[in-house]
């Protein structure tokens, strides 16, 4: 399964033509939470055409602030009323003093910040009774940091029993600004719990530094750690390609999907027959 | 609480930067790099904002805008999970603190209401209201389309090019602004007796007949003729646009 995150940009577009297949969408709540009128009967045609899948902005998971537990509840009930086949969040924060920041910010790799983040994490899947996917994001400069970015993900996940959405190209980029090896890190993650992985494009600003704008195409080496990481999985995870900015042609988006499917397949059946 | 007060400090460092753009030490932070959470934060919040209020932005010299969007992401705190509804922060923000520019730019509080007005109509959750098409204006009870807003200007930013407002220009304007089957938002200007009549029709269904007789108590007058034609008028043209949604089932 391969899927489109669905974006007002190119709702029409997507929606009055068959040229952009994807095998589900993913939506962020926040985009949609409460909303009405002409979007809410664009998203509903979505939505009778595709399974949703969630992938949320503002829950913070790693603030100092307290839980948002009012958003919370209207997540919960935006994912029953789609019937939503999953949750995600990234692990980083986009609140902080009681204010708002509409972006991710990296946590500090310390241990209380791993005790903390991962209480919050069993908190929220308590309260949606359900497991929730959590997401490497791309950082720029670590902060504060006393572990290192694998210990520090791996023992989060761990203390928090959640599932892990690997972001390929967030792991490249990571690789590419903090300098160690993008498959070394993808083999030492706690590949069990990975329920959905995430492919997109970015952007080098500089010799020693890159900006997940998710803004170009996938770059090739991107599509080679993606199937080092399926080799590792040996199974079947939903993919998403994600474009958020610089939208181009719907068939621009559907030979992305189409390579993420064709590497998907192939690797599944070399895995299927070495197992058998 | 699990976490340090040190690291929950670094963090609001961190958040401080990108909302001030003032850096406090952090260890082991990439001064370099750390700049471009700010540049990221910024422009998101610019972006999203001209979007909002597309008016202002053209209103406002490029130095004034810059400096209300930052003035105000970094003295106030956004309170909204959704970007979509930040803006309207804005517009407080500049209300609640009576920002220097109101006075250059008086009409500017109605500019923010009325460009807020339409992105709020536009997005909010569809109300549902029972009635029927099958009905004759002139005598069935009217059912006002519930997506709608009442709203009440000092100045005409619904008519006219902010930038060619002139002081002369400040009297009271009342407007309607609604949402259409196309999810379209429709501004309509109105009398003050044109706006009792939506106000009555808020209340509860009403034929023209009695809307008439609730107009002559509101205003304590007899209407003539030419008032019953201007009234029918604007109700033919608010049953056109869908201010007026239908008509009461029997
Ligand atoms: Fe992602």
């Amino acid at each position: 399964m391969v899927g489109i995150g669905y974006r007002k940009d190119f709702s029409e577009e997507f929606l009055n033509s068959d040229i952009l297949s994807p095998a589900f969408i993913e939506v962020a709540p926040e985009n949609w939470l409460g909303v009405g009128g002409y979007w809410k009967k664009q998203f509903h045609q979505a939505l009778e055409r595709y399974p949703l899948f969630t992938h949320g902005l503002s829950l913070s998971i790693g603030s100092p602030d307290e839980l948002d537990f009012q958003f919370l509840a209207n997540v919960k009930a935006f994912l029953k009323e789609t019937g939503a086949v999953l949750y995600s969040e990234h692990l980083s924060y986009a609140k902080c003093d009681n204010a708002h920041l509409y972006d991710l910010l990296p946590i500090p790799f310390t241990e209380d910040a791993v005790k903390h983040v991962a209480e919050r994490i069993r908190k929220v899947q308590d309260f949606l009774e359900q497991k929730i996917a959590i997401e490497i994001v791309s950082y720029y400069t670590p902060v504060a940091p006393e572990l290192t970015e694998i210990n520090f993900i791996n023992t989060i996940l761990q203390e928090a029993d959640c599932e892990l959405l690997l972001d390929v190209n967030n792991v490249y980029v990571n690789a590419f600004n903090h300098r160690y090896h993008a498959k070394q890190f993808i083999e030492q993650l706690d590949l069990n719990r990975v329920r959905y992985i995430h492919m997109a494009g970015h952007e080098q600003v500089s010799d020693s530094l890159i900006i997940d704008t998710h803004g170009e195409a996938i770059i090739d080496p991107v599509y080679d750690l993606f199937e080092h990481t399926l080799e590792l999985l040996g199974r079947d995870v939903p993919v998403l390609l994600e474009r958020d900015f610089n939208i181009p042609e719907m068939e621009a988006l559907q030979a992305e999907i189409s390579r993420l499917s064709a590497i998907k397949e192939n690797v599944l059946k070399r895995t299927a027959h070495a197992i058998a | 609480m699990q976490l340090l007060k040190q690291t929950r400090q670094y963090q609001s460092d961190l958040a401080g930067y990108c909302r001030t753009g003032i850096l406090q030490h952090i260890p082991g932070i990439h001064t370099s790099n750390v700049v471009h959470y700010r540049k990221l934060v910024m422009n998101v919040v610019d972006d999203i904002l001209q979007n909002a209020y597309p008016l202002t932005y053209d209103l406002l010299s490029e130095t004034e805008w810059d400096s209300l969007v930052a003035d105000f992401f970094s003295e106030h705190s956004c309170k909204s999970p959704q970007v979509w509804y930040m803006p309207k922060e804005l517009m407080e923000y500049v209300i609640d603190t009576d920002h220097a520019l109101l006075k250059q730019y008086p009409l500017l509080c109605n500019l923010l209401q009325f460009e807020w007005m339409e992105t709020a109509m536009f997005m909010m959750q569809d109300i549902p209201v029972v009635h029927t098409r099958n009905g004759d204006l002139l005598f069935s009870k009217l059912v006002l389309n519930p997506e709608h807003r009442l709203m009440a200007l000092d100045y005409p930013v619904h008519r006219k090019n902010p930038s060619a407002i002139k002081p002369e220009d400040q009297q009271p304007y009342y407007l309607a602004a609604h949402r259409d089957e196309e999810g379209q938002i429709i501004f309509t200007e109105l009398s003050p007796a044109l706006v009792r009549v939506i106000e009555h029709l808020q209340e509860r269904a009403a034929s023209i007949q009695e809307l008439y007789q609730l107009i002559e108590q509101d205003f304590g007058i007899q209407l003539a003729e030419a008032d019953h034609l201007a009234i029918i008028h604007f109700l033919q043209q608010a049953y056109r646009e869908g201010l007026i949604k239908g008509f009461s089932p029997a």
